[in-house]
């Protein structure tokens, strides 16, 4: 037989020491693991860095959306033999109310949008689509431009000149700068875009979204005043005063001299001709006679 | 010794059978499936803008066409366009550039090489893309002149189209809010406007009604009809200042003379 080892229950001390080694290994195991466990667990973060909020996107461009993830891991959702984990899933992102894109990649992404303001919405989401807890999502509004992003809106029309004598019919010619014409058919007002309104004194004669001359037919005659004026998709008058012109000319009737008035004054000066004739053969012939009968009547 | 071997290669071989390692290639593993999310079905696409398809799929890892490994649960995704293949995808979301009109989107599952899966995996959704806005009631209105104006014989029409695109006729059928502009003139059809700039007319002295309506790509009426009528008044040479009009005063004229002519002429005979 071989001889036994001694044992805790024989040595208390021993085993004292044992059981305190012991409780000190699991604290330290304890800790590690809590603070290995804090390290992994650390809440996922998402920050749109492009555009910022309030930005003009003007042109008619597309919108390019560049954002950060941290502490969240991007994976195609549906993977064969997935297993989800805490800090990893996809994102969605909506344009207003609408969802248009599912983002596996932290990737800039582009977006075309319409004219006027928008919000854009980015949100992280699980493998199988569950909406993280707490949320995580990030958003930012951007108004959308068919016009240029800067400078104020200017017209300035080129003719007719001022105090111009023109006829019934004239071509009014302008310049447009830093706006852009769209066709007004009920969308949202957006910067530097519109439409032009042509005036004849106060009344507004016609809606245009032509950069070429426009032909106004009918003027009055007279003094007139011409306008014209950029307006916004619902028509509002643009606040800039540069925005808007006017030109006062004169009118002036290219013929006022109408088919009647001619031939009623061609036949009168024809029956004038003929009377003036029949008058001095009258009294060319009265002298004959008179002469012929020796000098008197 | 070797009956201990055995057994445990029996053990280790039952283990692998209750884990449905074998199983799994005998099963299979679950099939791959795939959907739509986003658009709606019958969605409409307003303003012409890019339809963008979001898919899910299951049990399938999504891979860049070409990269060599086909496996059946592994690939892309052919995009077919009213059944024609338009593009491929690889990741969760497409973006078409589709015309006006109905169209049928149609996702499939793929191999690397092309292959459809065995069954076939797809999904498809249909959506209406118009050029005209998704929603709103179109409106219509002139603008210019006003009701019952009196007007030159040449003179323009101004209007206002809302929530409604003007097109060229001859569009797909169907298409919400777009379409064009039918002029009549005094009932008679006077003109189709495709764009916004305003109607020349050259009209007869007196009463006209011109009636501008909304129609479709086929030139049929919107329902409910959307219409707007204006009556003017021509008159010639209106807005023309005449300073002295001697037409009545020279027909007078002429009367005048030519009674002194016949009197000269009756003269004359009356002296011979």
């Amino acid at each position: 037989m071989r001889p036994q080892a001694p044992t805790a229950r024989q040595h208390p001390e021993a085993r004292r020491r044992s059981t305190m080694l012991a409780l000190v290994a699991l604290m330290s195991l304890l800790g590690v693991s809590l603070s290995s466990s804090t390290a992994v667990a650390a809440a996922p973060s998402l920050t749109i860095v492009s555009p910022a909020n309030g930005a003009v996107i003007a042109n008619g461009t597309s919108v390019l959306v560049d954002f950060l993830v941290s502490n969240f891991a991007f994976v195609q959702p549906g993977r064969v033999g997935q297993i989800g984990s805490p800090n990893e899933g996809h994102a969605n992102v909506f344009l207003d109310t609408q969802y248009i894109r599912l983002l596996t990649a932290v990737e800039p992404f582009s977006l075309p949008v319409t004219s006027g303001a928008h919000t854009i919405r980015i949100q992280l989401v699980a493998d199988n689509g569950t909406l993280l807890n707490p949320d995580v999502s990030a958003s930012v509004g951007v108004v959308a431009t068919h016009g240029p992003d800067e400078g104020a809106p200017r017209l300035k029309i080129l003719s007719p000149t001022p105090l111009e004598a023109t006829g019934h019919g004239i071509y009014v010619s302008y310049r447009i700068e830093n706006f852009t014409l769209v066709e007004p058919r009920g969308q949202p007002n957006a910067p530097s875009e519109g439409h032009v309104q042509l005036l004849v004194g106060t009344d507004v004669v016609m809606e245009v979204i032509q950069y070429e001359p426009v032909l106004l037919v009918s003027l009055p005659e007279g003094d007139i005043t011409i306008g014209a004026r950029l307006v916004n998709n619902d028509d509002t008058v643009l606040a800039n005063p540069s925005a808007s012109a006017t030109v006062a000319i004169h009118v002036v009737a290219s013929s006022s001299v109408s088919l009647p008035l001619v031939s009623n004054g061609g036949i009168a000066l024809l029956l004038a001709f003929i009377l003036v004739v029949l008058i001095l053969r009258r009294r060319k012939l009265a002298a004959r006679d008179a002469n012929a009968r020796g000098g008197s009547p | 010794m070797n009956a201990r071997i055995f057994a445990l290669i029996v053990a280790i071989i039952g283990m692998l059978v209750a884990s449905g390692i074998p199983a799994s290639n005998g099963r299979g593993a679950p099939l791959p499936t795939l959907s739509v999310i986003s658009p709606t079905p019958n969605v409409v696409i307003g303003n012409g803008t890019p339809v963008a398809v979001v898919f899910a799929v299951t049990n399938f890892n999504l891979t860049e066409p070409g990269n060599g490994t086909s496996s059946p649960n592994s690939g892309h995704v052919d995009v077919l366009v009213d059944d024609m293949l338009t593009a491929k995808a690889s990741v969760n979301t497409i973006v078409l550039a589709l015309p006006s009109g109905p169209h049928t989107i149609r996702l499939r599952l793929v191999t690397d090489n092309g292959s459809a899966l065995n069954p076939d995996v797809t999904a498809s959704v249909a959506v209406m893309v118009t050029r005209g806005p998704a929603s709103g009631t179109p409106g219509l209105s002139i603008v210019f002149p006003r009701e019952g104006a009196l007007v030159g014989t040449d003179s323009t029409l101004s209007f206002r189209v809302t929530n409604f695109v003007l097109v060229a006729p001859g569009g797909p059928a169907g298409v919400p809010n777009e379409g064009h502009i039918l002029a009549r003139l005094d009932n008679a059809p006077y003109a189709v406007l495709t764009h916004d700039a305003p109607l020349h007319l050259n009209l007869k002295d007196g009463p006209h009604t011109v009636t501008l309506q909304l129609v479709d790509n086929e030139g049929g009426p919107l329902n409910p009809n959307v219409t707007a009528s204006l009556h003017v008044t021509v008159q010639a040479l209106l807005g023309r200042v005449t300073p002295f009009d001697a037409t009545p005063y020279l027909a007078l004229v002429n009367l005048l003379i030519g009674l002194g002519v016949l009197a000269a002429l009756y003269r004359k005979l009356e002296a011979r």
